[in-house]
């Protein structure tokens, strides 16, 4: 069935966008991943402007999250002030974001700009991860957990405006979290991503937060993070798809539930090969887009003066 | 409004009138632009009181403005990027023109003045003073893109004349259309393209229900709809997670 989304001003049909949320939702609730790095791609590649992609995918990141963060509350898994003090970093972020997403777009070259962004950051986590888990693989006899909790005395331990972090168990200073933060609206910002693959990481190894609060804690950061984005990506450049966020959203929900109850009869570091492989897939067709010579050289858009 | 107009049309094929005149009506004044739009159709139909018969009626369609960029692509550093060569200022959005004679022996010559004074006449480009080439190109790049999106048709339908007095035309517009005011003009022309009589209909189209409210609300309360998101996205989170959770307990 045909609908038209009235942001992207163009019409797609329900069924593949409900399918394609419910893929995604899927996928993350296999892999215990957000789903907005694939998401967003896959939306572009099906002819939605890339503008309205990252800005419609912040505000469905925003209902997965706040869906994800109940979960986490009720096990008292998530370090409030930690996540608060991300929050007001990632906040600096995401305006810097919008602000950049909102003159690069300015300039009419925010498709390529969003491409390149993306094939960079798919190009070199989707590698990463392969070659990671090809050598987990390798020599599986010594893995064990990759989330190691590492509680080592590094050059986090020296800066100043040190605070007590009492759910992660942390005495650290703020700076550190304030520059995650902000990273992490950036990427939300000029991507459309919860941004959890370097947040997740980022916890555990520079912060040396506990395991056990980091899913929680980001979800709780990435949750105010995305609305924000939404907020100002729907004053800023005017390109949040209400209705397109709630099809995704509706989608999503369903896969993720199916993904996450599902029995998967493969190892882990197999899991993650397999998502390494899709990552770097999207990444190569993104790639190729830009660079086999295109049919029409010449295109219309909507706009105002030169 | 029916009514009257058939009458009109009664009159006028039944009284010898020498005057070229043209009436005209169409079959619907709204079209509503609702999420699940997928394109319709404007039926036009009227009466003519031709000279003789070589009187031709010409019918032209023509959508709200919008100002258009003709972007092209060149290679740099092997990536393919956009680069703005031209700006039409309040050009039609849509425009299609037909003839109820396409043996009229200066078609192409009517096709390119209308063509002119709705696109040609519009067009800004970058750079100073008007390279000639580039004027051209833009131009047919404007035409030819424009009907490859099916918004420029150009004589590519007849209009049907019945019995040498009545007309209708059906006209198809795209699942993709600008909403705003789209004029149709009848006009009766002779052998050498000389404009003998005029009608002029217009059709409103406007969107509905979700599609307006979004929309409207995106561009004129943008804080709102901003919040609106984010709470509606926050409202579907904890109902999923609520949801859920009951399934399962």
């Amino acid at each position: 069935m045909q609908i038209f989304l009235p942001i992207a001003d163009v019409p797609v049909d329900l069924f593949v966008l409900l399918i394609l949320g419910a893929a995604v939702g899927f996928l993350s609730g296999v892999f215990g991943i957000g789903g907005g790095f694939l998401m967003t791609p896959l939306l572009i590649l099906l002819g939605i402007p890339a503008a309205v992609a990252v800005a419609t995918e912040a505000n469905q990141i925003a209902a997965s999250s706040f869906s994800g963060v109940l979960a986490h509350l009720k096990r008292r898994a998530v370090d409030f002030k930690m996540g608060n003090i991300l929050v007001v970093g990632g906040l600096l972020g995401s305006a810097v974001g919008v602000e950049v997403f909102r003159i690069i777009k300015s300039y009419g070259q925010i498709e390529l700009f969003v491409s390149l962004c993306y094939i960079l950051f798919l190009g070199s986590i989707g590698t990463l991860m392969f070659l990671e888990s090809l050598s987990t693989i390798q020599k599986s006899r010594k893995s064990e957990n990759t989330f190691k909790h590492k509680k080592k005395h590094n050059w986090i331990h020296g800066l100043p405006f040190k605070t007590k972090f009492k759910s992660s168990n942390l005495y650290i200073s703020a700076i550190p979290p304030v520059i995650i933060g902000f990273i992490i609206g950036i990427l939300a910002s000029i991507m459309g991503v919860g941004g959890g693959f370097i947040l997740i990481p980022a916890m555990i190894y520079i912060l040396g937060m506990p395991t056990k609060v980091v899913i929680g804690t980001s979800l709780y950061q990435i949750m105010f993070i995305t609305a924000f984005t939404t907020l100002m990506h729907a004053t800023q450049n005017k390109t949040v798809d209400l209705l397109l966020a709630l099809i995704l959203i509706v989608g999503g929900v369903l896969g993720a539930q199916l993904g996450a109850r599902v029995t998967v009869k493969l190892k882990a570091e197999e899991i993650r090969i397999l998502l390494a492989i899709i990552v770097l897939l999207v990444c190569l067709k993104l790639a190729l887009d830009l660079m086999i010579t295109p049919n029409d050289l010449f295109s219309i858009s909507y706009g105002s003066g030169l | 409004m029916r009514a009257l107009i058939f009458t009109i049309i009664f009159i006028f094929s039944t009284s010898p009138f020498s005057l070229s005149s043209v009436v005209s009506d169409i079959d619907k004044s709204n079209i509503e632009l609702s999420t699940r739009f997928d394109g319709t159709s404007i039926l036009v139909f009227g009466a003519i009181s031709p000279e003789n018969d070589s009187t031709s009626l010409l019918i032209e369609i023509i959508g709200p403005s919008t100002s258009v960029n003709i972007r092209k692509k060149v290679q740099i550093w092997g990536i393919w990027v956009n680069k703005k060569i031209a700006h039409f200022q309040n050009i039609p959005s849509f425009y299609q023109i037909s003839i109820s004679n396409p043996e009229h022996p200066i078609l192409k010559k009517i096709e390119n003045k209308k063509l002119k004074s709705q696109f040609y006449d519009f067009l800004e480009i970058n750079s100073t003073p008007k390279d000639g080439n580039v004027v051209e190109q833009s131009y047919d790049e404007l035409t030819r893109l424009k009907k490859k999106l099916g918004k420029l048709r150009t004589f590519e339908e007849q209009v049907n004349i019945i019995d040498k007095k009545l007309f209708s035309h059906k006209v198809n517009l795209p699942n993709k259309i600008h909403p705003g005011l789209y004029k149709i003009k009848m006009t009766l022309i002779d052998q050498q393209g000389t404009e003998l009589s005029k009608s002029e209909q217009s059709v409103k189209v406007s969107k509905v229900g979700i599609q307006e409210f979004l929309s409207y609300n995106s561009k004129n309360n943008p804080v709102f709809y901003g919040l609106f998101s984010v709470i509606i996205a926050l409202f579907l989170g904890f109902s999923a997670a609520q949801l859920f959770r009951w399934l399962y307990r």
